[in-house]
């Protein structure tokens, strides 16, 4: 058996149950409690993620305040359990409307085990895909079909296509505007010597798209990216343009990306999901181009005073701007007073993440601000704590700029049977970066 | 539906245990029941919400169940699936009541809205009441044949739900083959998914007691039905294709070419976004090529970047779980992975369970080439905040010196620790650097030094003092002050809480003494006479026994307890290579999570907290063993130390090439093998003269694993001579075993003598051993034991397998044999049936 999920459990912080669904009759309804006597109130609770008590193993996850915990009682699948709570949570999030937390569950028990039924039968996952499966589970809650001549339910059409060939979407959509949204969304995480070396750098990227198009069309994307082009110039035997290519290091992609295409012609091309979704994600080491260079000094002036100074260059095109950089630089937990200066944008110190949060608007390129701070410490009786600077963290937004150089050279959608497109927007590409450095 | 007012009613546990509020419920309910009214479903929807959020917070409403039913009779939808969910939770505590749900589940069960005929088929299945299921098979034969596919998938699971109510009436009413002609015929994936697992689960458990069944689940397995899953893999759900890459795990190729085809079939899957579906077609992909070793090499070059990629997306606990499954990748094959050492970095927001992982992997992928940067990553985390994390890291950086040849630069580091003055940090690397001279007694002088220099009084950590003192008596003679800290420590005895800093300084003492007797001497004595007065049992034995042999002859004394050293030169592997292969085989499960195989923690004897009963069982067994003193050894044992690491049956081969001066290493106390307590104890106990047959026996004891030292001269066996020095690896064992058919099968008894001497695994591995039969594996405990065996003619390399499993409560063994040389089988067996009747004969 490769899944088969005993129960599941949603609990609070406190360990009170918020709902619990049970598949199988083979663990005991007190295996809550062996989790919050054994788990939750033991030190163990962040250590490991899958723990095994008196026979049964617990397979569990915080999400806000909330845990999920999976019960398995064979040796089961564990990357399958974590891939449907993360599964799970998705669907109850577009069902909630984006939170997902204790209250949301209170108030929406019924619904949840409504899902919780289609989802998983006996324990085998069925199917999660909220396109399908809000067809009949309705948060008004589909009303009955006797008041109505069976020829207008909308039901048994629904009911078809929950186990459809295009799982994915529903066939009838259709649109006034039809409109594709496609972001590119990296982070970077970046390590830096004191003398401003980048000494390791990668990229984690994601194309998220949002799509509203009418009917069953077929999508073509392409990027930059090495394979891709060259592929694209040998089928069509003319040599490759020039120009920055992007070398990726691994790719994967959403459920509807044909990966036989994908393997042999080295195009992606889908039939896209309705709304919300992350087509690809992908992964660079080489040739990463930073937008920004951070150069903090840090200069701790006996027990009780420290002076923080950063200064961030942007290294992009002078026409290019940044929007809504925001730097966090930590600083220790005993921090009393905060004084600064900055030459651009606003700073505040915000306790709870102990953290200085430098805000700046807009950015633009080849431009350099700083702040200097000077930061009072309580002065601690004992022995001073060593404090381990964190990494400075840094999140931006660059229009048509990624660390890795990605870009997107085309999106077609193939099947222009009824329709037209009205707006391929290729909307913002934002960057995400995590500065670390070293003392 | 969501009514404004639900926040009201609010469920909150601090209410009183409901009583007055379930009976109101019940009124207002009967009230309802008969109701016509307009909005009347509303006003019920309401009702039930409130019934079912007091059944989710664990007030006992079965009390209203018939009302629930009268009002059931609904066209609500909603209505109907809290009505149902509700009958489900409590039908199996009132049977009598289920009774009464029979009749509108199986009206809803003809309904023309295929929705409703789904779910009431699905809630008559999750009854679960034994004497119900006469009304099960009608409906679900026709759910099976509707010609909604909501419905088959719901009624191919009710079988199977069916069959966990009552196996029988499932197989009487031929429900199995229906299924199987689905699967294969059926024209919607998610019919024929539930089909497949409906069928995997039901064949085998079948398959113990029904021959067909055994047939049929080998049959899922053939060629055509294997093919006929993989080619149409696409069209299944991510879940789904989990489940079909599990089937063709265990799909037997029948060529290369075979292996081929199915590799470049699924190879499109490791670009899938789902974690757990990239992961199963590793699996397949590892399991095909197996026998294929330059393929396997390219498969794991194949399959890296998908991991690492999986590994650096989604949430912790989701690259938690891949990050286990690299991880044991990264152990099996550490040089495919070692010029990828940068991406097991720590990220400074990572939990400590993923910081853990990594840290592992980076002290098995260090080699050579990249042995500087790793060991400068690990100390920066030596000054991580998470002191665990923290810690793990410093043993990290002495596991890589153990592994190294080139220490020079990593010995320098890890006294740099030293200089860091924080406590913790201390103690570790002190732990570490009496490893390290253990095993590389030529870096003394730059150690001790340092060490020297450290105060005792720094350092609280019992392990941390423990190392210290161990170097004290160790190198007592490069020490000037030696003789004086340690008579400093010993004049503080009472103040010392640890029974283990107490032993060591005992044994310090002797050992300083042997050396610079003059200046000991008065130390010494205060320590034996505290030690003998000592409550804790350990130390008062110890000091006595060193006390009676010195007083029986100094010379003698020296040599047990300080005789010349000898190098460690191999340190005990983690795991048993049997054990890692079968985790190995067990890919994509919570064997990799716990890193035991599956029968360690899924059979119900190895529940709970086994391995310490485990312990205490082999334990009463052992005769040297006095009861009283092994739990205070137990409870020492609590801290594992370094050397003898995680490991819990190998790490004999270490001591045992220590050899005399073993037992005196610190690390000993907190071993939790039985036979180095053995080892210890004989030389503790009065038995002194011991030593020597109880170390080598300890040594065979614990080797186990057919390695080729069998000591005994191999009997001549009748017909068949066989290796007495044979050899073949695990994987090669089990890639035979897959292969080769099975030649024969047999029942004998065993002698009662046999029996009883078979109280662990490891007796009869011995005997087999010195009848030049090899255990590859064994496990089990009474009354069960499985063993696996094999053995090599004598001539020539031709390899018998067999399979024992021997039942100790009815003196029954049954042998399976398998054989490269069918023709010589029988006399194997043969040889193997006498081997095994001479068991337990002295």
């Amino acid at each position: 058996m490769p899944v088969a999920a005993s129960a599941i459990y949603f609990l609070n912080l406190r360990g009170d149950v918020l709902i619990n669904r049970t598949y199988r009759d083979d663990v005991g309804g007190n295996m809550v409690d062996a989790f919050r006597t054994h788990i939750m109130q033991t030190k163990e609770l962040g250590n490991c993620p899958v723990r095994q008590i008196g026979g049964c193993s617990f397979v569990y996850m915080r999400i806000s305040n909330v845990y999920i915990v999976i019960v398995v009682s064979s040796n089961a699948n564990v990357a399958c359990g974590f891939k449907f709570v993360v599964e799970a949570v998705a669907l109850f999030k577009s069902y909630f409307g984006g939170a997902f937390d204790e209250d949301a569950i209170r108030n929406n028990f019924v619904l949840i085990y409504e899902l919780l039924d289609e989802i998983m039968d006996f324990g085998y996952p069925q199917n999660l895909s909220p396109e399908i499966l809000k067809l009949y589970i309705t948060q008004e809650g589909v009303r009955s079909p006797f008041s109505s001549k069976p020829k207008d339910k909308p039901v048994p059409n629904a009911t078809l296509q929950v186990t459809g060939a295009v799982g994915w979407r529903r066939e009838g959509l259709a649109y006034k505007k039809n409109e594709v949204f496609l972001d590119i969304v990296e982070s970077v995480n970046l390590l830096m010597s004191s003398k401003g070396n980048v000494l390791r750098c990668d990229v984690t990227g994601k194309v998220l798209m949002k799509c509203f198009l009418s009917g069953m069309p077929d999508l073509k994307l392409g990027l930059n990216d090495k394979i891709g082009l060259e592929k694209e110039s040998e089928m069509k035997s003319r040599p490759a343009k020039s120009g920055k290519t992007i070398e990726l290091d691994d790719v994967t992609f959403h459920q509807c990306v044909n990966l036989t295409r994908f393997n042999s012609e080295k195009t992606v091309s889908f039939v896209p999901p309705d709304g919300e979704f992350e087509l690809m994600k992908y992964r660079i080491t080489e040739g990463v181009n930073l937008p920004f260079r951070v150069l903090p000094t840090i200069k701790e002036l006996g027990r009780t005073r420290m002076e923080v100074n950063v200064k961030v260059k942007s290294v992009f095109g002078a026409k290019m701007f940044a929007l809504g950089v925001v730097v966090k630089i930590p600083v220790p937990k005993q921090t009393a007073k905060t004084n600064f200066q900055v030459t651009t944008g606003r700073a505040k110190y915000n306790p709870s993440i102990d953290c200085l949060v430098w805000k700046i608007r807009k950015f633009p390129g080849q431009t350099e601000s700083t702040l200097s701070a000077e930061i009072e410490l309580i002065s601690t009786m004992g022995e001073k704590k060593s404090w381990t600077r964190p990494p400075i963290q840094m999140e931006f937004q660059v229009p048509m700029f990624t660390a890795s150089g990605l870009r997107v050279r085309f999106l077609k959608v193939q099947r222009f049977d009824f329709y037209t497109l009205d707006s391929t927007i290729l909307s913002k590409i934002q960057c995400r970066v995590f500065k670390s450095l070293c003392n | 539906m969501a009514p404004p007012a639900a926040s009201q009613r609010y469920p909150s546990p601090s209410q009183p245990s409901g009583k007055s509020e379930v009976s109101d419920l019940k009124t207002q309910l009967r009230q309802l029941a008969g109701s016509r009214a307009p909005g009347v479903d509303d006003s019920k929807r309401d009702l039930y919400k409130k019934v079912i959020s007091y059944m989710t917070i664990g007030i006992d409403v079965s009390s209203v169940f018939g009302e629930m039913v009268m009002c059931s009779a609904t066209s609500d939808i909603v209505l109907k699936k809290m009505c149902y969910l509700y009958v489900g939770n409590y039908a199996k505590g009132n049977p009598d009541l289920s009774l009464l749900t029979i009749n509108f589940l199986q009206r809803d069960c003809k309904d023309e809205d295929p929705m409703i005929r789904g779910l009431a088929l699905r809630s008559l299945c999750s009854l679960r009441v034994p004497n119900l299921v006469e009304y099960l098979v009608g409906p679900l034969g026709s759910g099976l044949k509707d010609n909604n596919s909501y419905v088959r998938t719901i009624a191919v699971t009710g079988v199977l739900k069916l069959y966990h109510i009552s196996p029988s009436t499932c197989i009487d009413a031929d429900f199995p083959p229906t299924l199987k002609s689905l699967m294969l015929h059926d024209s919607d994936a998610q019919v024929v998914a539930n089909c497949l697992s409906a069928l995997q689960e039901i064949w085998s458990l079948e398959a113990s007691h029904s021959e067909e069944a055994c047939r049929e689940k080998e049959s899922l397995l053939s060629k055509p039905v294997i093919y006929y899953f993989l080619n149409r893999i696409k069209d299944f759900n991510e879940w789904a294709q989990c489940l079909i890459l599990e089937l063709a795990v265990k799909y037997v190729p029948s060529d290369s070419n075979d292996i081929f085809d199915i590799m470049n079939l699924l190879e499109d899957r490791l670009q899938h976004a789902n974690g757990a579906v990239v992961l199963a077609t590793v699996k397949v992909f590892l399991q095909l090529t197996l026998s294929m070793t330059d393929v396997h090499q390219q498969v794991y070059e194949r399959i890296k970047s998908p991991l690492l990629t999986l590994v650096s997306s989604g949430s912790p606990e989701q690259s938690y779980a891949i990050l286990s499954h690299l991880h044991l990748l990264v152990v099996r094959a550490p040089f495919i992975f070692a010029a990828d050492y940068k991406h097991f970095y720590c990220q400074y927001n990572e939990p400590s369970y993923v910081k853990k992982l990594k840290l592992e992997m980076l002290t098995a992928v260090a080699n050579e080439s990249n042995t500087y940067e790793i060991v400068t990553e690990l100390c920066e985390y030596a000054a991580n905040v998470d002191i665990a994390i923290a810690r793990e890291s410093i043993r990290a950086v002495g596991k890589i010196a153990l592994q190294q040849y080139d220490v020079n630069a990593i010995v320098d580091r890890l006294l740099q620790f030293l200089e860091m003055e924080k406590d913790y940090v201390t103690a570790e690397t002190l732990v570490l650097v009496k490893d390290l001279l253990r095993k590389y007694p030529q870096w003394s002088h730059d150690c001790i030094s340092v060490v020297g220099s450290i105060s005792s009084k720094n350092i609280q950590e019992p392990k941390g003092k423990a190392a210290l003192i161990w170097m004290l008596g160790e190198y007592a003679q490069d020490m000037s002050d030696a003789p004086y800290i340690l008579e400093n420590l010993i004049e503080n005895w009472e103040e010392e809480h640890s029974a283990e800093v107490r032993l060591h300084l005992l044994t310090a003492a002797m050992k300083c003494f042997f050396k610079r007797a003059p200046e000991t001497q008065k130390a010494l004595g205060i320590a034996l006479a505290a030690g003998v007065a000592d409550f804790h049992q350990d130390v008062h034995d110890r000091a006595l026994f060193y006390y009676r042999v010195l007083q029986y002859d100094v010379h003698v004394a020296e040599r047990v307890v300080s005789p010349p050293k000898q190098a460690v030169s191999v340190f005990a592997d983690t795991q048993s290579s049997e054990i890692k292969d079968r985790i190995f085989d067990e890919f994509n499960s919570l064997s990799v999570i716990y890193q035991k195989p599956s029968y360690m923690f899924t059979d119900k004897e190895h529940r709970g907290p086994f391995e310490f009963s485990d312990e205490l069982g082999n334990i009463s067994i052992t005769p040297e063993a006095s009861s009283d003193i092994v739990p205070a050894q137990q409870y020492e044992a609590n801290d594992k130390d370094l050397l003898l690491g995680i490991d819990e049956k190998d790490d004999n081969k270490g001591l045992s090439s220590n050899n005399g001066s073993a037992y005196s290493a610190p690390s000993l106390e907190n071993s939790s093998n039985i036979t180095s307590q053995m080892q210890e104890l004989a030389i503790s106990g009065p038995a002194t003269s011991a030593t020597t047959p109880q170390s080598s026996f300890g040594f065979d004891d614990l080797l186990g694993l057919g390695l080729s030292t069998a000591p005994a001269p191999t009997p001549t066996p009748p017909l068949l001579k066989l290796n007495p020095r044979a050899a073949l690896d695990p994987g090669a064992f089990q890639q035979k075993w897959r292969q080769l058919p099975l030649s024969l099968t047999q029942e004998c008894s065993v002698n009662p003598q046999g029996i009883a001497a078979l109280t662990v695994p490891q007796s009869l591995i011995r005997h087999m051993q010195s009848h030049s039969i090899h255990c590859i594996a064994s496990g089990g405990q009474s009354p069960n034991f499985k063993f696996f065996f094999f053995a090599q003619k004598e001539s020539e390399p031709s390899n018998y397998l067999a399979e024992c499993i021997i039942n100790t409560s009815s003196a029954k063994a049954q042998i399976k044999v398998k054989a490269d040389e069918q023709s010589t089988s029988q006399a194997f067996t043969t040889v193997f049936e006498t081997a095994l009747s001479k068991f337990g004969m002295p």
